[in-house]
């Protein structure tokens, strides 16, 4: 880790520790009580947008694992989300198992399905794995479509609110709360595993696979962990999903979806644990921006062709997108690293 | 370089957040003057060719009202808009942005919208009505209401006609479906599986296709090879006219006897078809462009005048007249529980505009824009109107084959496939 000038480490325990200087807690102690004090100042809204960022980030954070860290391209993991989703509000709703069983459970359920669309990965990978995990947001879907006496003719319109311990989390506030909880640990567990032999594994498969087979590394297996613990997290976010929107269907979890996810780790910086966060963010952001931005535009120019104020969001989020990889290709989490160095050198340029 | 990228990044993010930032908190006229309405259309995304032109009935009414009726009860009615870009995980966020900006009732364009919204909206009361309704709306009855019948509705009456008027065979007619992979095929589905056997009817096949697809054939050719009779398509006019046309093309229509559900049915259809929707029967649930009524003079006025591309527009009628309805259920909200109680906002002012709102609606006829009335009818059934009318295409125009007629509440939550 890189340390402010003048700050050196002596043991191994100060190497690897995340927070190392006193600076460091200050701000993650000012973050955090931004962060729980959220509801204080933040309107059910804009809790909503915050707890709807909170489960991508646990989705992305999954994808991350499995594309940033260990190289397998999915673009399916909105299906994965899917059968988290199904699999808690059937369990909660029909079967009477406590939310967290059943968050647990949905986990589970993704992962393993999760494994099974991952076993190809050991034969193919690049674009082909691309098409297999493609293959497998439209497999889902279907099975969800027309398994119609458990996932419902069109959805699930009464999927009951996350509960724990018998309190109901009906308010934005109340599911800010869990999101939130489950963010930081899905976070915090990426960034351990990031650190661990199996993160180590992960990276060298996704460097170089023949490589690391030589040394030793059983492909099979880590590849597989990697489809496990990635649509694990998927299965958690889709589940969070179910209980915090109240209703699901396919159409929440459309092959756009899954597509997104792709460029939100890219955005952010694919193979770091913050960068799927600052994508999240960026990109949920901007979704909001050009919602907002429709209407604004409209009744300040009245007189705009028809269905351009409709038209232009999408055409400043392709191009906020694509001004990104153009000026920043290596993801905000690189800017970040840049900001990070310049505080610590200062007043030094270098 | 680096310098110029920094500087780039810093300003784009700050731009971002101001603007998030004050568009959210833009100047707004003051709550004791407007009553506040929320409405989303899917402009853009998979079908802003229903949208576009339903974001611009809304808003042409609103201006409509504003301008000309003085709004509800004397406050004017202020819009708020958003663009759902049929994003179901972004329909929740938009609910709650408009319960948070204090509006008194929403609507959405599409009954799939609806659902996705209906999660959040009824657990806190809160009124809504969609443009275009299907069946898992309005059973069992909650805070949402459709304005007009219902697509099961449209089966219906379809299925008595063809019954009444066409089938001359003996035994019973074979139906085939083909339903938008939605609540809008839904609907269709659950009014066939409600009331098929009542009218004798032979439901051979069920088909769902999805709102992108290019080509049917493979599920018509199975129609056809069971023989059918009839084929009814609940779905929106693209798909519904690559049907029709898959049909042609296999040789099965004309022969048989095709009729479309409202959403699937229209000018556009007219449009997309050509020649080929030449005979094909469809349920319209309001007026027609045509039809010589002042509610009709009005919308075409607005319409020339402001969105002249949109004439003839379906979904801008729709959402053009679902606006006129919620502003009648304002109305008779001021009138009955005063603006002061809707002027609190949250809970009591959703529960007093459907309380002494929508359930107070009685008679309202929306100058001529929808069959019979727009009343509040109890017992279970949230359709705001219950009219509706059978065309046909001929000679490239729609004509009416019947007159307006009712359709009656189907109780499908009675039945023992309702919901599995």
């Amino acid at each position: 880790m890189s340390l402010p000038t003048g700050i050196r480490n002596y043991t191994y325990a100060e190497d690897m520790a995340i927070l190392r200087t006193r600076t460091h807690w200050v701000l993650l102690g000012v973050f955090l009580l931004l962060l729980f004090t959220a509801p204080l100042y933040l309107n059910d809204h804009w809790l909503g947008i915050v707890n709807r960022i909170g489960i991508t980030i646990i989705a992305v954070t999954g994808l991350n694992i499995l594309t940033g860290y260990c190289g397998q391209l999915s673009i399916g993991h909105a299906g994965f989300m899917a059968v988290g989703a199904y699999t808690s509000a059937v369990l909660t709703d029909r079967l009477g198992l406590p939310f967290l069983a059943s968050l647990i459970f949905a986990g589970l359920s993704a992962g393993l399905i999760g494994m099974v669309f991952g076993m190809p990965s050991l034969r193919v990978k690049g674009f082909y794995l691309a098409i297999t995990t493609i293959a497998a947001q439209f497999i889902i879907i279907w099975i969800i479509e027309h398994w119609t006496e458990v996932t419902g003719p069109n959805g699930i319109m009464d999927v009951s609110p996350a509960s724990i311990g018998g309190i109901a989390l009906k308010t934005p506030a109340s599911e800010f709360y869990l999101i939130l909880a489950i963010t930081i640990l899905t976070v915090y567990g990426a960034k351990n595993l990031a650190r661990t032999k199996v993160g180590r594994a992960f990276v060298a498969i996704r460097d170089n696979d023949l490589a690391a087979e030589v040394m030793g590394i059983n492909l099979f297996r880590y590849k597989l962990t990697a489809f496990f613990i990635g649509c694990f997290l998927a299965g958690l976010a889709g589940s969070l999903m179910a209980h915090t929107s109240r209703s699901i269907s396919p159409d929440y979890f459309q092959f756009k979806d899954s597509i997104l996810y792709v460029g939100m780790i890219i955005i952010g910086g694919l193979g770091t644990t913050t960068g799927p966060i600052l994508g999240v963010v960026f990109i949920r952001l901007i979704d909001e921006f050009v919602t907002q931005l429709s209407p604004t535009l409209q009744t300040a120019f009245p007189n705009l062709l028809p269905g351009f104020t409709s038209g232009i969001a999408p055409m400043i989020f392709g191009l906020v997108i694509i001004l990104f990889l153009i000026f920043e290709p290596r993801g905000l989490e690189h800017r970040w690293q840049l900001f990070k160095a310049a505080y610590r050198n200062w007043p030094f340029s270098y | 370089m680096k310098r110029i990228s920094v500087l780039l990044s810093m300003v784009l993010t700050i731009i971002l957040l101001l603007s998030v930032m004050t568009s959210a908190c833009g100047p707004k006229a003051k709550p004791e003057q407007v009553l506040k309405v929320g409405v989303m259309t899917p402009s853009t995304g998979p079908v802003p060719e229903k949208g576009i032109p339903g974001q611009h009935g809304f808003a042409d009414a609103v201006t409509y009202i504003n301008k000309e009726l003085g709004g509800a009860a004397g406050h004017p009615i202020e819009l708020i808009w958003r663009d759902s870009a049929y994003d179901m995980q972004k329909v929740g966020t938009i609910v709650q942005d408009f319960m948070d900006a204090g509006c008194l009732i929403f609507a959405t364009h599409s009954s799939t919208e609806m659902k996705a919204a209906s999660g959040k909206s009824n657990e806190a009361g809160f009124p809504g009505i969609a443009a275009f309704i299907s069946t898992i709306n309005l059973h069992p009855p909650t805070h949402v209401y459709g304005p007009t019948p219902d697509y099961g509705d449209d089966w219906v009456a379809f299925a008595k006609y063809y019954m009444e008027n066409i089938w001359k065979g003996p035994g019973k007619p074979k139906m085939a479906l083909h339903g938008l992979a939605n609540p809008t095929g839904l609907g269709a589905r659950h009014g066939a599986q409600a009331k098929a056997a009542e009218l004798g009817i032979e439901l051979v096949d069920i088909a769902e296709h999805k709102i992108s697809t290019l080509d049917e054939t493979v599920s018509l050719q199975r129609m056809k090879d069971a023989k059918i009779d009839v084929l009814f398509i609940s779905s929106t006019p693209a798909p519904t006219a690559i049907i029709i046309k898959n049909a042609r093309d296999l040789g099965m229509f004309p022969g048989i006897t095709i009729g479309c559900a409202a959403a699937s049915f229209g000018k556009a259809l007219v449009d997309l078809g050509g020649e080929a929707v030449e005979g094909v029967y469809g349920i319209a649930h309001m007026a027609s462009w045509d039809d010589n009524t002042p509610g009709v003079a009005k919308l075409r006025e607005y319409c020339e005048k402001n969105n002249p591309q949109d004439l003839y527009n379906d979904d801008y009628l729709h959402c053009w007249t679902t606006m006129l309805i919620m502003r009648e259920i304002l109305v008779q909200a001021v009138k009955n529980a005063g603006y002061n109680t809707l002027a609190k906002g949250g809970k009591t002012a959703w529960k007093a505009v459907e309380e002494q709102g929508i359930f107070k609606l009685k008679d309202y006829t929306a100058d001529g824009l929808v069959g019979g009335t727009v009343r509040y009818a109890g017992g279970g059934d949230n359709r705001l109107n219950n009219y509706l009318r059978l065309f046909q295409v001929q000679s490239g125009k729609i004509i009416p084959v019947t007159a307006w007629q009712e359709a009656p509440l189907i109780k499908y939550e009675t039945f023992d496939w309702w919901g599995k």
